[in-house]
């Protein structure tokens, strides 16, 4: 596989030959198999692929004049900021790999409280220099290796949106090379260069761009983006420890966590209610209890030999643990504050306060996310539901009963209904429910794992009404589509066609899910 | 011999988060030094980049990608620090490096071999020193006026390596003159030294870099010394980790400790036996060695096989990089009067590599030079009057780096300030 010359000598003169290979070892190495949700399965081992050839455009200009070329010549293209989740990966042949990790400049705008990125920054970056300024944003759940415009473009889910919003509602200006190549400026930055502004004076594209889920790729290339930062508290969180048991310490006067247990999931969804009401707290969450097993766990046969101990099952199933983050963000009585109120809203429930660590490795700079994957070597998020919190637990109970007849092949985790959290002060709830599984385990198996989570789990959803934000990112949309929609799946399309009329943007996106399924023997069409 | 297909699901399991060439994100520092992988950060394609490696090997192990010159480029462009190796740790029981040897291992089975490297093990071959100079010149560098307690007399056997032996001789002979201070019985083993084969195992020349283990070890143990002391952080890692890998056997197996010459001096210091009288008024950063920082934790022989959700068993002691030596050199420095000590952003085990490890020094210059720049930079950034390191192949490739850049930074090895600061002297 590689490009036409004349394709490759037209790029090259965009990029320069420093910044342009078809070299195979080195487009083997940007092939399917790694990152994010649902590696190894369906997706990755039928469609994902090699480029035929990468580049590293150098500025705005530069990824326009790629694009340019790519219509030119029907080449399909993949834009890649940090290569976390899989659908960076070509899944067509001939395709077109555009790194950006080059574009990573970053400036902060302190009195005005936004940051402008370029790609190829990813999120510690901003944090320790938000940080540094009394500001700060949220992390993904998927760690600070994220580049915080594809999150921003994509994701941007954190137990800390209980308090920043989501990361849609964070966007302001931007510049956007559309799959056409035309470059679009969106918000102030189409009338001067300062994106201040998201929603005027320009146009204000972003319900297009971002949605609710985002293109994957599927449209165009944001190539600098002006993004909203929240004002934090004032003190510096000391970074500590030698891997790998670095963690930012907590200054006790303004940043607590707690860790509660409650009697019943009732009371714990209860308490969750009460503190939103109360509109204390930075984040009020509950997560998956295998987590707080791997955060304990010194090696992987370490988890195991604690997961599947004489007891742990019933012990598991019994156990209700909310951790809930304060912050003094205005004052050291604004902690103080909360805390007697926290410590009210417990008492009130027959909540026990236990010990906890003052100090972050997983939220305020995520950087144990990958632990995620130490215990199976196999990860797929089959759902996440931004909607009312009782819904998220609803559903998360539907999903941990439907998970028990698909155990094995998944990993067994006893019926734990998966992590949920409030989100922006208690108006909604987000649940993500999470599946395991041995990455190694016979061909049989890991066809068992497809079906669960490409077609088992999102009929599951339309079932009980839930409206799963992986829709299109991980099922298939003319499944979800009409249920849905009902038209919503057409309405992608046109909008698809519109902007990218010749089709060339990450391609088969939003139907890659379809297309495995279309492929393979052991998924079944039947909608 | 390691095997390839031995990391065959550390290849496969790799899930891209690139742990492995970005700073903790608990100490990231920004944009600027925000990467500890030198060859990613030069060469910017992921294939320079451990996960690409990694798809690379899966590749070549399916049979997808046959050897080629490009493959072989890619293999050796890389300083072998490590880096990755506790940053996939962090999280992961992945082993990024032990897949990089064996890699590299497998690369010269199948004759790709790059021409410097061989060339360096025909020098070690023929002279017994990495720079294919006289043996007879090796043990030169004592100084004439200390007495020699020769072969069997010490508890502790100097083991001074090639660089500290023909070219920066102020290290070892700053080390030999604080021993004598100290009252210290050392031994040398005089021409039965022979180079360490730093430079053969990490390029995976793994049959000639036996043969010189063999030798040294035999010659070791024969002198009846219980302790192995070093001033170099590449024989440091060779004799504590290499040759036991070598042999199939564990570090604590091996008959000798070995100990270098920062921990051995800062134990000195610390219990009075030597005295940092003279004031050394400057401010300096320690750049961390990646043989004596985060790649020098002891090797346990493992054999067992892989089970369900990928445990193994029996379980393996894992090398993270939690316990390399970095707080000795550290608090030499800290108990020298006038001396400020600053850590660069990227420090232990998240420093940046000089650039001139793992054959990189011989067959991609352009890199290792980059890599030391970097690290000039990064030094100068903290507003440093010196870097000081453990390990003469740093201070030669960040002195080559301040020569280029006409920095007015100092390079210094550790033992020389203690030497300035105990003896008046270095050298
Ligand atoms: C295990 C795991 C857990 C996760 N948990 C969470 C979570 O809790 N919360 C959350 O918010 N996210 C989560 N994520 C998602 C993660 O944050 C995403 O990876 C992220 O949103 C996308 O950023 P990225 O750096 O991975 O981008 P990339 O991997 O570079 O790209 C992601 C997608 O966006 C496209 N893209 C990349 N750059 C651009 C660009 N500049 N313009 C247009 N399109 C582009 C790519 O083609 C690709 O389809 C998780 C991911 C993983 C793997
Ligand atoms: S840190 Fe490990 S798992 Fe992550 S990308 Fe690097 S090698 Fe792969
Ligand atoms: S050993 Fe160092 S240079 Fe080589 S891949 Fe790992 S971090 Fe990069």
């Amino acid at each position: 596989m590689s490009l036409a010359p004349e394709v490759y000598d037209a790029l090259e003169a965009v990029v320069g030959s420093r910044y342009i290979t078809q070299d195979p070892v080195d487009c083997e190495a940007y092939s399917g198999s790694r990152g994010g949700h649902g590696k190894d399965l369906g997706m990755e081992r039928v469609l994902c692929q090699p480029p035929a050839a990468v580049v590293l455009p150098g500025s705005t200009r530069e990824v326009q004049d790629v694009v340019r070329i790519c219509n030119r010549y029907q080449i399909p293209f993949v834009p890649v900021s940090s290569y976390w989740v899989t659908h960076c990966a070509p899944r067509v042949p001939e395709a077109l790999l555009i790194d950006l990790k080059r574009l990573n400049s970053l400036e902060i705008d302190d009195r005005h409280m936004f940051a402008v990125v370029g790609p190829g920054v990813i999120y510690s970056q901003l944090l320790e220099e938000a940080m540094r300024r009394g500001l700060y944003t949220t992390t993904p759940g998927g760690g600070s290796q994220a580049s915080v415009v594809a999150n921003h473009l994509t994701c941007g889910f954190s137990p800390l949106n209980y308090r920043t919003g989501f990361a849609e509602r964070r966007i302001l200006g931007l510049e956007w090379v559309a799959p056409d190549g035309e470059l679009v400026r969106m918000g102030s930055l189409a009338m001067q260069d300062d994106p201040f502004w998201g929603e005027g004076i320009g146009p204000d594209l972003r319900g297009v761009l971002r949605g609710y889920i985002g293109w994957y790729g599927g449209m165009g290339i944001v190539t600098r983006m002006a993004v909203k930062l929240i004002p934090f508290q004032p003190e510096r969180l000391v970074p500590s420890g030698i891997s790998p048991e670095t963690a930012l310490e907590f200054p006790a006067n303004r940043i607590r966590w707690f860790n509660i247990t409650f009697p019943t999931r009732e009371d714990l969804v209860e308490a969750m209610y009460s503190i939103a009401r109360n509109e204390i707290g930075a984040a009020v969450t509950k997560v998956p209890v295998f987590w707080r097993y791997i955060a304990r766990a010194k090696s992987k046969e370490h988890f195991w030999e604690m997961w599947e101990a004489p007891g742990k099952e019933e012990e598991i199933k019994n156990s209700h643990i909310l951790r809930v983050l304060l912050v003094g963000y205005t004052s050291e009585k604004h902690l103080e504050y909360e805390i007697r109120v926290l410590e009210d809203i417990v008492k009130d429930l027959g909540g026990q306060f236990r010990p906890t660590k003052q100090s972050d490795e997983s939220w305020l700079k995520n950087a144990d996310s990958v632990g995620m994957w130490w215990m199976t070597g196999g990860y797929a998020s089959i759902e996440y539901t931004i909607d009312t919190l009782d819904c998220g637990v609803r559903g998360g109970e539907y999903l941990a009963e439907l998970k028990t007849q698909c155990t094995p092949p998944l990993m067994p985790d006893y019926g734990d209904p998966g992590w949920f959290q409030m989100g922006e002060l208690g108006h909604v709830g987000y649940l993500e429910f999470l599946t395991y599984f041995d990455p190694e385990d016979s061909e049989d198996n890991i066809h068992k794992v497809d079906e669960w989570y490409y077609v088992t789990g999102p009929k599951k959803d339309i079932e009980i009404g839930l409206y799963n934000g992986f829709t299109l990112q991980e099922s298939p949309v003319y499944l979800s589509g009409p249920a849905y929609g009902p038209n919503f799946h057409l309405w992608m399309d046109r909008l698809k066609g519109a902007y990218d009329p010749r089709r060339i943007s990450n391609p088969p996106w939003p139907a890659d899910v379809d297309e495995v399924i279309e492929k393979v023997d052991w998924l079944e069409r039947d909608w | 011999m390691l095997q390839l297909e031995h990391y065959k699901y550390d290849a496969a399991r790799c899930v891209g988060c690139k742990g492995c060439v970005w700073v903790d994100h608990i100490y990231m520092p920004g944009v600027q030094f925000g990467m500890k992988c030198p060859s990613a950060a030069c060469y910017l394609f992921d294939s320079y980049a451990p996960y690409g490696r990694m798809k690379i090997a899966l590749a070549v192990m399916e049979g997808r990608l046959p050897y080629s010159d490009k493959l072989a480029d890619i293999v050796y462009s890389c300083t072998m620090c490590g880096a990755c190796d506790a940053g996939c740790k962090r999280n992961l029981d992945l082993e990024p490096l032990l897949l990089l040897e064996a890699f590299r291992q497998r690369c010269v089975a199948q004759g790709y071999i790059l021409p410097q490297h061989r060339a360096v093990a025909e020098r070690i071959r023929a002279t017994h020193n990495y720079f294919g100079r006289s043996h007879e010149d090796r043990a030169r560098w004592w100084p004439e006026d200390v007495k020699k307690t020769g072969r069997g007399k010490g508890d502790v056997l100097y083991f001074t390596g090639c660089s500290s032996s023909y070219v920066h001789k102020e290290i070892s002979q700053s080390i030999i003159r604080l021993l004598q201070k100290a009252k210290i019985a050392v031994t040398h083993l005089g021409s039965e030294e022979w180079c360490c084969g730093y430079s053969l195992v990490t390029t995976g020349q793994v049959e000639e870099a036996r043969h010189v283990a063999v030798h040294n070890i035999e010659a070791a143990l024969k002198s009846g010394a219980g302790t192995i002391l070093v001033g170099c952080a590449e024989c440091y890692k060779t004799w504590k980790v290499e040759y036991p890998k070598l042999l199939g056997k564990s570090t604590a197996d091996m008959g000798y400790q070995v100990v270098h010459a920062s921990e051995y001096l800062a134990g000195l210091v610390q219990d009075g036996t030597l005295a940092p009288g003279h004031a050394v008024p400057m401010k300096v950063t320690y750049h961390d060695p990646c043989n004596l920082g985060r790649l020098s934790e002891p090797w346990t022989h493992w054999e067992g096989t892989r089970g369900r959700f990928g445990t193994l068993q029996p379980p393996k002691e894992y090398r993270r990089g939690t316990y390399g030596v970095y707080e000795p050199p550290r608090q030499i420095l800290n108990n020298i009067p006038g001396i400020e000590l600053v850590d660069m952003p990227r420090h232990r085990e998240n420093a940046w590599c000089c650039g001139f490890g793992g054959g990189v020094r011989d067959a991609f210059p352009q890199l290792a030079g980059w890599a030391a720049g970097e690290r000039v930079t990064e030094a100068q950034s903290v507003g440093a009057e010196a870097i000081v390191s453990g390990c003469p192949w740093c201070k030669a490739g960040m002195q080559q780096a301040v020569r280029e850049s006409r920095s007015p930074v100092e390079v210094l090895d550790v033992v020389e300030v203690l030497a300035r600061a105990v003896l008046g002297r270095v050298g």
